[in-house]
């Protein structure tokens, strides 16, 4: 009969929700009590000694939970003794009514007080299975700073790129993997499965099935076993509802029980392939387009342009460099380059191909620094002005297809120290012979070979 | 106020006494009318009348496909996606598996049927092993079978998915699902969703076109580029390649381009005395899709005309100039990608290959289908890349689910022709060009090519990662219908990063 007590508290969190209730009505029924005919003082004793007898209840399977969960005394103290004093709080005041039905002032002030105790049992009940940060998770990053709470955030491992060799498997990198998927439920303070995974000490030691690391054989590890069981097993670790490891971390616990589940040795010792360490690399993220401080340009403007003909938007929502093109406005001279001056430092994406703009206006979009990907296909340039686009000192995509750009002229270009790539097909320049230059050239002019399948009928 | 509020009075009674029935009537004729002009019209710019009334209106008030940023900075402009309907043989064409070839003839094992449901398949079929001669290719060593001699070129471009899954078998809902992210009809297809939130760059042309060929459209109707509960004019417009690209587009003979004019100025001259009284931005946009009507009629016949493109262009293709075929719509798409139209959408009929049939069987049907599509795809690959515009443009190749490892034995007989059943637990498909990783193949299978082991990917992992390339969260991209707000990828989709460059 070991299993009644156990499971009388796993009926801990069905009960609690009932004193709440019914304790804050019995709060409510005396703050809306008037004299004469909506007089609730003969009901008022019954729902507090209703509310008394499941606090107790509550308090009681509250108390066995602790004692068979696992759970430590520091972690569930504060809601372990406020809800005792609920318990003898209501109790009192169910006596005290029963002798004096009366609802007085100082008896509205002592109901508030039970209400609050109630509320702060509730909350720091609450946090004992969602965690201490449940209630200001949500809330704007701006809101918690000013409330002045900072939430720990574990990370995923990371691992540099240089000197990776000298850190220490277990504690530079088993460590994070456990501290990001696994201490939510196995610390000091919540000890599922009598488990605590925050310190090398807690994981050799196991839980209550004993074991969990099998130095040198994972697949008899359940460090490692139950990490890969199908999701739907019960076994299966983490639970299927929390947020699973990436498929390389458990790569990387199974290369460490299998190198010997040492805590001393370092990633360098321990033969880990590189392949796998690599997937550990902080991904440095590289955006396409260039970080501006730039102020983003009002929509007044942009419509303004939009009715010369000019397609303009913003690369992104908010983002405030804008993409030109003159798909809609193929009568556009270098003349009304102008009318672009007030964006000119704006424009990332700029795409004039098939307009009527000539060599000269190399020189003037020379002058925006943020152009990234500039397009002018089909225009009648030569390309003796190039190295204006020198000064275009986020140039990264260059298109000249069908002008009549030369290899000559595309040397001016060379040593741009951020152009990646320049289209030259249909250009005198793609019957060149080739030139290599520090960014890439594509001249095109690809054909297929005619194969005897082209033709077979099947 | 007194005086306030007997104007007010006094502008309400003439607002019911201006609702006549033919009010009405006239309200019901450009509403309903406007539906089904919308897809011959898609679109206009912000027209003059808006200044001269001084309103507040917005571009996309006056014009439903007044282009928008998006909400990221996108790796990819716009969408090429060939949809192979009927669905190709995964086993055929990129799925190597060369166990298959011991259990040739076979029957198939148990634990494959069991509990199983197929569209054709009774009994225990045998299993078929691959028809084609598989090697590898390229840099990435992907493994691509004879089927495709030119495509094996340029494997390093491209990405391989090759453990998509779906749950529908049946080739409308399969292609419904593929395209809309539901089996059912009523959910926009993905090119309504990304004109919707992108609108269209050109202003003479449509965002979202569709071309088909094969002789027959795709089995789920035209449902499969419809606009769902979006408005209808983020639905696909379907331009021939064949006569006319849009049906009644050219003036009738004796209308000249004057006479035309002078119509819809003219109609639209009485549209803005009724915008007038009734201050309706509709009408507005109305007055602008006429304006845009008149505008296609010469866009459209230009970009969709293949002749005057230079013959070695037309060689790399293999086009049928004056025919419908998948060479020349793949020209065209690489035509209307570069003249800002947003997603282009292909269906090539005729890849359903039970063995009914020699059109329809793995060995021969598969094979004529394959060169179909062969040269047109690579040279669309090499196209785009000359000119740059696989930097920013998304290729998409798939059909609708895969075909079984077991050969199909409709009504328990073996059929004339070697064929394979639909399956949908796992097929083989691949993206190419802006933001996704050359050379990447994602996905394993097991022996028979059954079901995918690893790295699987749903219909809806797919849709979240165009989505995504398009510089959109499918997560937070919503329209509200019914109450709710609705996703392309309902509650699901998750990236998949590993192509993702």
């Amino acid at each position: 009969m070991d299993f009644l007590l156990p499971l009388f508290g796993r009926f801990h969190p069905l009960f609690v929700h009932l004193p709440i209730g019914i304790l804050f009505f019995a709060v409510l029924l005396i703050f809306l009590s008037k004299k004469g005919k909506t007089n609730f003082s003969n009901v008022i004793p019954i729902t507090f000694l209703t509310g008394t007898v499941f606090a107790f209840l509550s308090a009681i399977s509250g108390f066995l939970q602790y004692q068979h969960e696992g759970y430590t005394w520091d972690s569930v103290q504060i809601h372990l003794i406020l809800g005792w004093c609920t318990v003898a709080f209501s109790a009192w005041l169910y006596f005290s009514f029963r002798r004096n039905p009366d609802i007085t002032k100082n008896r509205k002030i002592h109901s508030s007080g039970l209400l609050l105790i109630l509320i702060l049992t509730g909350h720091f009940g609450g946090n004992i299975t969602h965690g201490d940060d449940y209630l200001f998770e949500v809330l704007p990053s701006g809101l918690q700073s000013f409330l002045g709470i900072e939430i720990e955030q574990s990370k995923p491992l990371e691992l540099p790129t240089e000197n990776w060799e000298e850190i220490a498997f277990f504690d530079g990198a088993i460590q994070p993997i456990l501290n990001h998927n696994c201490t939510s439920c196995h610390n000091p303070k919540n000890l599922k499965g009598d488990m605590d995974l925050t310190s090398a000490k807690g994981l050799l030691e196991g839980g209550e099935n004993g074991k969990i690391v099998n130095q040198g054989n994972a697949e008899n590890s359940k460090l490692f076993s139950r990490l890969i069981l199908p999701k739907e097993d019960e076994e299966h670790m983490p639970p299927k509802e929390k947020r699973q490891p990436r498929k390389a971390e458990i790569e990387l616990i199974k290369a460490w029980i299998e190198s010997g589940g040492s805590m001393d040795q370092t990633l360098g010792d321990s033969k880990v392939s590189t392949s796998l360490i690599s997937q550990f690399f902080a991904k440095e993220e590289f955006p396409f387009y260039p970080k501006t401080t730039l102020k983003s340009i009002s929509s007044d403007t942009l419509s303004k342009l939009r009715e010369k003909g000019f397609f303009i938007e913003n690369i992104a929502l908010d983002n405030p460099l804008l993409r030109v093109s003159c798909i809609n406005f193929p009568a556009f001279e270098d003349k009304d380059w102008e009318l672009l001056n007030s964006v000119s430092d704006h424009i990332a994406y700029l795409d004039l191909s098939g307009s009527k703009a000539t060599q000269a206006i190399l020189e003037l979009i020379g002058t925006s620094s943020n152009i990234t990907v500039l397009k002018l296909n089909g225009l009648e340039i030569s390309g003796e002005n190039l190295s204006s686009l020198k000064n275009c000192t986020n140039l990264k995509l260059l298109y000249l297809n069908s002008t009549a750009i030369s290899m000559e002229s595309l040397s001016l270009l060379n040593g741009h120290p951020t152009l990646e790539k320049v289209y030259v097909f249909k250009t005198p320049a793609s019957n060149q012979e080739k030139v290599r230059f520090s960014f890439e050239l594509e001249t095109g002019d690809y054909l297929l070979p005619k194969l005897a399948t082209d033709t077979i009928v099947y | 106020m007194n005086q306030l509020e007997r104007l007010l009075n006094e502008f309400s009674q003439q607002k019911l006494q201006n609702q006549t029935r033919r009010h009405f009537l006239m309200d019901c004729v450009s509403k309903v009318g406007g539906l089904a002009m919308a897809p011959l019209l898609f679109g206009c710019e912000p027209g003059t009348i808006k200044k001269s009334q001084g309103l507040n209106l917005s571009d996309r008030d006056l014009n439903p496909l007044a282009p928008l940023p998006p909400p990221f900075a996108p790796k990819a402009k716009s969408i090429i996606y060939l949809h192979m309907a009927g669905a190709p043989s995964q086993l055929e064409l990129f799925d190597y598996k060369p166990e298959l070839v011991k259990y040739d003839g076979k029957a198939c094992p148990e634990s494959l049927l069991e509990g199983r449901q197929f569209a054709f398949i009774r009994g225990v079929p045998n299993i078929l092993g691959p028809q084609a001669k598989f090697s590898q290719h390229g840099q990435s060593g992907a493994w691509v079978s004879d089927y495709l001699p030119h495509f094996s070129s340029v494997v390093d471009e491209v990405a391989f998915l090759k453990a998509v899954h779906t749950d529908q078998f049946n080739h409308g809902p399969a292609q419904l699902f593929m395209q809309t992210g539901s089996p059912r009809l009523g959910r926009p297809s993905i090119g309504s969703w990304v004109t919707y939130g992108l609108g269209t760059e050109n202003k003479n042309l449509p965002g979202f076109v569709v071309l088909t060929s094969g002789g027959k459209t795709p089995d789920a109707g035209k449902s499969v580029w419809g606009s769902g509960f979006l408005p209808s004019v983020y639905q696909g417009v379907q331009c021939r390649s064949k006569g006319d690209p849009v049906l009644y587009l050219q003036d009738p003979e004796g209308m000249t381009r004057d006479m035309k004019k002078s119509v819809i100025q003219a109609i639209n001259s009485a549209n803005e005395e009724s915008f007038k009284d009734f201050g309706d931005p509709e009408i507005l946009a109305r007055i602008n899709q006429y304006e845009m009507a008149y505008r296609m009629q010469i866009e459209v016949p230009e970009v969709m005309n293949i002749n005057d493109e230079p013959a070695a262009i037309q060689e790399l293709y293999g086009t049928k100039p004056g025919e419908e075929s998948f060479a020349n719509n793949c020209l065209l798409a690489r035509k209307l990608v570069e003249k800002g139209v947003r997603f282009v959408q292909l269906y090539d009929w005729g890849w359903d290959t039970h063995g009914t049939s020699k059109e329809g069987s793995i060995d021969s049907g598969l094979r004529q289908k394959c060169q179909e599509i062969d040269r047109p795809i690579t040279a669309l690959l090499l196209d785009l890349k000359q000119r740059g515009l696989l930097e920013e443009t998304l290729v998409v190749w798939g059909g609708e689910f895969g075909r079984t490892p077991m050969q199909e034995n409709r009504e328990g007989k073996v059929q004339g022709w070697k064929g394979r059943d639909h399956h949908g637990d796992a097929f083989t498909m691949w993206m190419a060009g802006g933001g996704i990783k050359k050379g990447a193949s994602y996905g394993i299978t097991d022996d028979f090519g059954f079901a995918g082991l690893d790295e699987r990917v749903s219909v809806h992992d797919i849709h979240a990662s165009i989505l995504h390339l398009m510089g959109f969260d499918h997560e937070q991209f919503t329209y509200d219908f019914q109450g709710r707000p609705f996703r392309l990828t309902d509650v699901e989709g998750e990236l998949i990063h590993s192509i993702l460059a």
